[in-house]
Parts: structure tokens; sequence; C-alpha cells
């Protein structure tokens, strides 16, 4: 088995009495895009510290590139790219300052990939940071993690105010990325960001791991969305009592099903009641997400 | 050594510590173009002879008239050592605790840097203020030969190092206290109150008979309260004062190594 590029087991991360991350176990194969997905304040951004060597895990232990996240930060440090959640500038340096300051930190030499990749996300660089929209902020920051080509990146919400056509840019930079053999681990609360570039996706509430697995997996196993139309309206209850069905809406002489369980039976049961038309499909992942996001579950606590 | 970070927090301070400088030196003109004209007023000597205690409240002890009992009355005792730690206890601060607050200190944590790197480089930009702060005075102090004073460019020299060392002190305690709370407020009050209560204890000893023993518990003392800019200092005033500084710095790298970094 390859090193992974990034793998956690058994990390948590408690702040007096709140557990932040709980148990966490995580395993990101080189190579991909692996989508960190939860709701505002579910863990994402400790569990990035806590990779990144910033805090020092509760308990368990995080593996960065093989490396121990805690001991060895600074090889770490030298083969990752990292874009901060909140990302904060010097207020009196320009963008130029910012990128001068990053590339000479870094021992950069050569700077034409910064520059080529200021003029795709159009960067302003000769104006102060205070000055500077939430927008271009972030666009600064995505340069300053992917100027030097770094095997891993660690990308806290990084779309967050870029407009649609940077997005798009964002979109293919990563995809370039990852052509290219390397890693990007992309943190987002953004389904449809994280559904269109991710390899894998993990999804994260109140602290605790609740999914982990391909986009295609998880959409595969959804439940069932069946939507039926009669010629005379039907009494739901009856399929109700079917095994691992629930009705989620009854419009006149139409219902909607989400199965669980079994389809044969349902079919039978939506067979003797006259049918005109009759709709199966996955739930949407949003869905799905929702329903992940939605029910907390018990001891949970909060928090980025 | 990497020096990324001095020049970045030096960038960052650049007018704040040119405020200072430019603040302090213009002072120190005045000062040393006021001498000629107090330097046969007996009345002034006599005046603080008979109310040592607000005089030692001021840190003037001795005759003012001369040209040590000036500088130190006007200057060192008092108006250059507050400046002086304006500056670092400001930036010992911020430097931490502060860019930690801010969300900026995480750019340089996840640089290939150890921590220890970091304070190390922190500490430095902070000892090159306060060396532009000191030299910049001294310089001005320099200039008074051509008003009559004669303090030796010696003593000038040697005060104002452990002027910029009790600055160090109370900076890197400052960014000790920073680094341990990760809170700039925090580190800002306690190293103040620190400061102000250790320039009391140096002050108020020469008149206060209970207060003399514990004299020297206070860096003041070791720096510019032990008649350092008449006498110049000694040896034991810089072991002191550079004792102090590392045992700041080995706090200081022992706190940050701790700190989670937001």
């Amino acid at each position: 088995m390859s090193t992974a590029a990034i793998e956690t087991s058994s990390l948590s991360k408690t702040y007096r009495a709140t557990r932040a991350v709980v148990d966490l176990f995580l395993r990101v194969e080189p190579g991909q895009v692996f989508g960190y997905l939860g709701p505002n304040g579910a863990g994402k951004t400790t569990t990035i510290r806590m990779l990144l060597g910033l805090q020092r895990p509760s308990t368990g232990r995080a593996a960065v590139l093989g490396l121990d996240a805690q001991v060895d930060s600074v090889e770490i440090h030298r083969r990752i790219g990292y874009l901060p959640g909140e990302l904060a500038l010097y207020p009196r340096l320009c963008g130029r300052q910012h990128i001068d300051l990053f590339a000479r930190a870094r021992g950069v030499r050569d700077r034409s990939f910064a520059l080529q990749l200021c003029e795709r996300f159009a960067v302003v660089l000769d104006r102060p940071a205070r000055e500077l929209s939430k927008g271009n902020r972030q666009k600064l920051g995505l340069v300053a993690a992917f100027m030097h080509r770094p095997e891993l990146l660690i990308l806290d919400e990084p779309t967050s105010g870029l407009d649609p056509l940077m997005q798009d840019e964002f979109e293919r930079l990563v995809r370039e990325t990852v052509a290219d053999g390397r890693t990007v681990f992309l943190s987002s609360h953004e389904l449809d960001e994280v559904q269109r570039l991710a390899d894998r996706v993990a999804i994260i509430r109140s602290g605790r791991l609740v999914a982990s697995d391909t986009v295609e997996r998880l959409r595969r196993n959804t439940p069932l969305r069946v939507e039926a139309r009669f010629r005379r309206p039907v009494d739901p209850t009856s399929f109700a009592k079917l095994a691992g069905v629930s009705v989620t809406a009854r419009d006149g002489d139409g219902i909607t099903l989400q199965v669980a369980g079994p389809l044969a039976p349902v079919l039978t049961e939506i067979a003797s009641h006259d049918p005109l038309d009759v709709l199966s499909r996955h739930a949407d992942l949003d869905e799905l997400f929702l329903e992940l996001y939605r029910d907390p579950p018990p001891e949970a606590t909060h928090a980025d | 050594m990497p020096t990324e970070i001095i020049r970045l927090d030096l960038s960052l301070r650049r007018n704040s510590l040119l405020g200072y400088t430019l603040g302090m030196a213009v002072y120190t003109l005045v000062i040393v173009a006021l001498y000629p004209a107090f330097e046969h007023s007996n009345s002034l000597d006599k005046l603080i002879e008979d109310d040592s205690t607000i005089s030692a409240l001021f840190g003037v002890t001795g005759p003012i008239s001369t040209s040590g009992g000036w500088l130190n009355g006007n200057l060192y005792a008092n108006f250059l050592p507050l400046l002086m730690l304006l500056l670092t206890i400001g930036y010992g601060a911020a430097a931490l605790a502060g860019q930690d607050e801010d969300g900026t200190l995480c750019l340089i944590a996840t640089l290939p840097r150890r921590r220890a790197t970091i304070v190390l480089e922190k500490a430095a930009a902070m000892a090159l203020q306060a060396a532009v702060l000191a030299a910049a005075v001294a310089a001005c102090v320099v200039v008074g030969r051509w008003f009559d004073l004669t303090t030796t460019l010696g003593s000038v020299v040697s005060i104002s190092a452990t002027t910029l060392l009790l600055g160090v002190d109370f900076g890197l305690a400052t960014m000790a206290i920073g680094a341990s709370t990760g809170s700039r407020s925090l580190a800002l009050g306690t190293g103040t109150a620190l400061a102000v209560s250790s320039y009391l204890l140096a002050s108020l000893a020469s008149v206060v008979s209970w207060l003399h023993p514990v004299r020297y518990a206070s860096p003041f003392y070791w720096s510019v309260a032990n008649n350092q800019v008449i006498d110049g200092a000694r040896l034991g005033d810089y072991a002191v004062l550079t004792a102090i500084a590392l045992a700041g710095l080995y706090a200081t790298v022992t706190a940050f190594q701790r700190l989670d970094i937001h």
C-alpha cells in the first residue's frame, strides 16, 4: 500500500468542555482530490490545523505525506501549500510584497509560475491588502498556496468570495494539479464545488465523521425516490406500512415515497392502485447531505 | 539564520519605529541644547535635595546640573526607558499573540520554519528596533559635546546598551506571556505592570529604606538606576540583563511550542 497523503487515527481535539473533533479516522490517497465536507462549525478547520501541526491533538495522531504532523511539521510545511479558511493578510503590504515574501521564505527562485498564476486569477498586485475585496484577497491566497508546486494542497473553503469565472479557473487549476500526480485536500461546506471536483469525500458533523466514500458510491447508496400518479387519490397508509418506505409528499392524485428497503413490494402496491405514471430515481446527493447535516448525533458539540 | 520574518516585522513596524525614533531624537536634541542654560543652576540641585522622594519618582538622584545628572534626570532615568519599553512591550505583545488574534500568525507558522526559529527571528527584530532607538538617542547625546556636555563616549555607549537590554528584557517577557496565553491584551497589560513596578522599585529604593535591599530584583537597577550614565555600566549589569533576556527567550520558545495557533 502506498504512503497516504493524509492519514489520521483516532484524532480528537477538545477545547475545555467542547469536543471539536472526535475520534477521526481519515485516509487520503495520493494523487486525488479529497473533499472534506461539513456545515459551519463541524470541525473541518480544527482538523486542518492539527494536520498542519498548528494545534496539538488531545488524543490520536495525524500523518501528512508519511510524516508525523507534530514532530515533522517543518518538513511537512516545506512540501505542502495551505490556504486558511479565514485568510488574513498584512494590511499594509501589497499583493506583490506578499508574493515576494512567500517566495523568498520558501526559497522559490523561479517566479514564472507564480506570475502565471497571478495572470490566470487576475490578481491585483499593486494595491495594499487592506484595499482589496474578499475575492481579491482570496486569489492572492490561492497563488501563495500553489506557487511552489507543493505535493499536497490543503485548502480551507478555497472558493469563498470568488466569482463564477474565478471558480472555474480554480477548478481547472485543481484538475491540472491532480493530473500532475499531486494531491488536493479540499475543505468546504459547498456540496456542488466538492461534487464537481472530488474523487472521494468525507462528511464531518459535530466533530464526528458521518460518511466517507467516493461521490459515485455515496450517490448510489442514497435512498430511492419514487413518484407515482394515479387515476384517483390513494390512501398513503398502505405505502407507509411497507418496510423501509416513508411518504415524503402527497399532492392530489400523486404521492412521493422515499424507499430505503426493497423496491418490489412498493411496485406491487403501486400497481394495485391503477397508476398513470411512475418515476424512480436515487435521491439527490444534496438531500443526503442535508439529512446528514441536519440530525445531530448524541454528545455532539461544535466547532471550527 | 533565516531573515524573512525579521524583514517582514521590521517592514510592518517601520512607521511606528520611525515615529518613536524621530520623536525621541528631537526630544534629546532639545534636552542637550538646553543644558548650558541649567549648567550653573544650583537652585535646581537644591530643589532635588530638599524633596528627594519626588525626584526619585522621576528616577532623579544626585545633582542635576552636572552633565551626567542632567542626562540622567531628563533622559536615561525616565524618558528613554519609557519610550524603549513602549516600543518593545508593544512589539512583544503583537509579535505572537497579536498576530495570532489577527489571523496572520498562521501564515508564517506554516512556512518551513521551526517555531524556535520564528521566536529567534522575532527577538532579533525586537532587538534591532530597540537598537535603532538607542543609537539615534546616543547620536543626539554625542552632539551635546557642542553644548557643554562632558559625558564620555564610553558612558553613552554603555548606557545605550543597557537601555536596549532593558527594553529587550521586558519585550521578551511580554512576548512569553503572549505565547503562553494567546492574548495580546493580557500580554500588554502584564508586561506593562511588570515594567512599572520594576521602575518604581528601582527609583524609590534610594529613598525608601525597606525597598533598598530588594532593588537588585529590578532590571532598571542593572540598566539605568545605578549611576550607569556617569560611571558607565559594569560587567555585572550586562550579565544580569543578558541572563534575563535569555530566560525570556527560553520561556517564549517553550510557551510558543505549546501554543495552539488559529
